[in-house]
This record gives C-alpha cells, sequence and structure tokens, in this order.
C-alpha cells in the first residue's frame, strides 16, 4: 500500500506547475464546502447502502437463492444499471451533485469503464474501445489481482 | 435493523471517500483502486466476512467487496489445487462482475452517443 501511496504522489506531483494557480483555487474554495458535500456522499451513499438491501432480501424471498448469490446479483444489477444511466448521460449530472455517493458503490466502476469507452468510440474499433476500455479501470483490476494474490495466500494459510 | 446499518455503513464509507478527496489532490480513480486495495486487505485477515454478517448488503455495494470477491476465489482454489491455485483461482468470483461491466459498458457504447 505504501508503494501506491508513492506512486500517486509523484502522479500528483507533476501535475502541480503553479504555485500561484493553486492559491488561487484555495480562495475560491471555502471551507464549509468540505462537511457539505461529506455529508451529501453520505446520505446518498447510504441511500444506495439501503437499496441494496432492499434488493437483497428481494432476490432471496422471491427467487428462493443463496444469499451469497444474492449479494453477487447485487453487485452486478448496480453494474449495469451504471452503464446504462451513463450512456443515458443522466449519470453525470447526478455526479456532480452526489459526488462519491455514486462513486463509492459499484456503479462508479461501471461509470468510469463506459464513458471512457464512448468517449473514444469515433477512433474505431480496435484503437477506440478495444484500447481505451480498460483506460481506467485497468488500475483497479491491476491492483485488484496483485494484492488479491498475496493475500489470498495470507487467508488460507491464517 | 439491517437496513439502517447498511445504510450508515455504506454512509460511512462514501462519507471518508469524499473527505480524502476533498483534503488530497485524489481522482475517483485513484480512490476506487485504493478501496479495492483495502477491501484485499479486510479479506486476507478475514474482518470482511464479519462486516458482511453485520452489515448486509451495506458491505457488499462498494466497490471494497471486488477485492474481497478476488482474494475469496484465490484462496478457496488454494485449499484445492495448492499454490497453482492462486491463479487458477484470482478470477473465479470476481469473473462474473468484470464480465458483465465490460459486456454491458460495450453495448452501451455501441447504442448511445455522447452528449455534450
Amino acid at each position: 500500500m505504501l508503494f501506491l501511496y508513492k506512486t500517486l504522489k509523484k502522479e500528483n506531483n507533476n501535475n502541480m506547475n503553479n504555485i500561484e494557480y493553486d492559491e488561487i483555487i484555495k480562495e475560491n474554495i471555502g471551507k464549509d464546502n468540505i462537511f457539505k458535500n461529506v455529508f451529501i456522499a453520505f446520505f446518498t451513499g447510504g441511500l444506495m447502502g439501503l437499496f441494496a438491501q432492499l434488493l437483497t432480501d428481494f432476490f432471496v424471498n422471491y427467487y428462493k437463492i443463496n444469499i451469497n448469490d444474492a449479494y453477487f446479483y447485487t453487485f452486478c444489477f448496480f453494474i449495469i444499471v451504471g452503464s446504462i444511466l451513463t450512456g443515458a448521460g443522466v449519470f453525470d449530472k447526478v455526479l456532480s451533485i452526489c459526488k462519491c455517493g455514486l462513486i463509492v458503490p459499484s456503479t462508479g466502476f461501471a461509470n468510469t469503464m463506459t464513458s471512457s469507452a464512448m468517449d473514444n468510440k469515433s477512433e474505431g474499433f480496435v484503437k477506440g474501445i478495444g484500447a481505451n476500455i480498460f483506460k481506467l479501470t485497468g488500475s483497479i483490476i491491476l491492483y485488484g489481482v496483485v494484492f488479491g494474490i498475496i493475500f489470498g495466500f495470507i487467508r488460507s494459510i491464517i | 435493523m439491517k437496513l439502517i446499518s447498511a445504510f450508515i455503513f455504506c454512509g460511512f464509507v462514501c462519507g471518508i471517500s469524499q473527505y480524502i478527496i476533498e483534503k488530497t489532490k485524489f481522482t475517483p480513480g485513484h480512490m476506487n483502486t485504493l478501496l479495492v486495495v483495502i477491501g484485499c486487505f479486510l479479506s486476507g485477515f478475514k474482518i470482511y466476512d464479519k462486516l458482511i454478517l453485520k452489515f448486509g448488503a451495506g458491505a457488499t455495494c462498494p466497490i471494497m467487496n471486488f477485492g474481497h470477491l478476488l482474494v475469496t476465489g484465490a484462496s478457496k482454489m488454494y485449499d484445492k489445487y495448492g499454490f497453482i491455485g492462486l491463479f487458477k483461482g484470482i478470477l473465479e468470483n470476481a469473473g462474473g462482475g468484470i464480465s458483465i461491466a465490460i459486456v454491458s459498458s460495450f453495448i452501451i457504447a455501441l447504442i448511445f452517443k455522447i452528449k455534450h
């Protein structure tokens, strides 16, 4: 995790060329905005969790399936809903209000994938969609697999 | 009662990540990657199973669950096949999520056009 943090820090430092620019940003963004945004993210994220619980209960009671399968179906349902809303153009408008409330649930994963596929659609199937679909979500899969193997080994031997 | 606990846990994760994004210069992509790694860590020490038992779908709805799926698949196959099972089983549970995301985003990208 330290390694990841260091690489992130390096990436960010390259982009901060202007100190003046940062000062202008600091002047324009008020401090009380932060707590308002955090509260909105808490509330909308909580609503997503509540909806997920309702959906899982519905799957378990109506289709009579295993609880672990029901959790997985809910996870996939959110992915499909997220990509459909991104395609329709609704997601970005809601995202500007809710912020992290929609990024942290699996809808955010679908949103980044779909939007990077749609942005480069004009360059063709292979060079456009095929090359760019994993542009942002590739890092999730890469670090997920690398750390997953390490911690999967730890989980087995503990 | 489970509805309220799901609300609180999922909201708590979202609130903390929003606070981190506001304070540091993380983008949502960085945040998602960090959450998956945290999910792997919690699942590796079997903390995540307890969280799921306690908070229900509130714990499986965030992207942290993706790390949990990766780790459980790998450890299950390790018990069966030994060391090579880690590589066989890493995508066993989480592969479904990845495939669904790929197929749905490909179809959506074919159908819809960008609106400016």
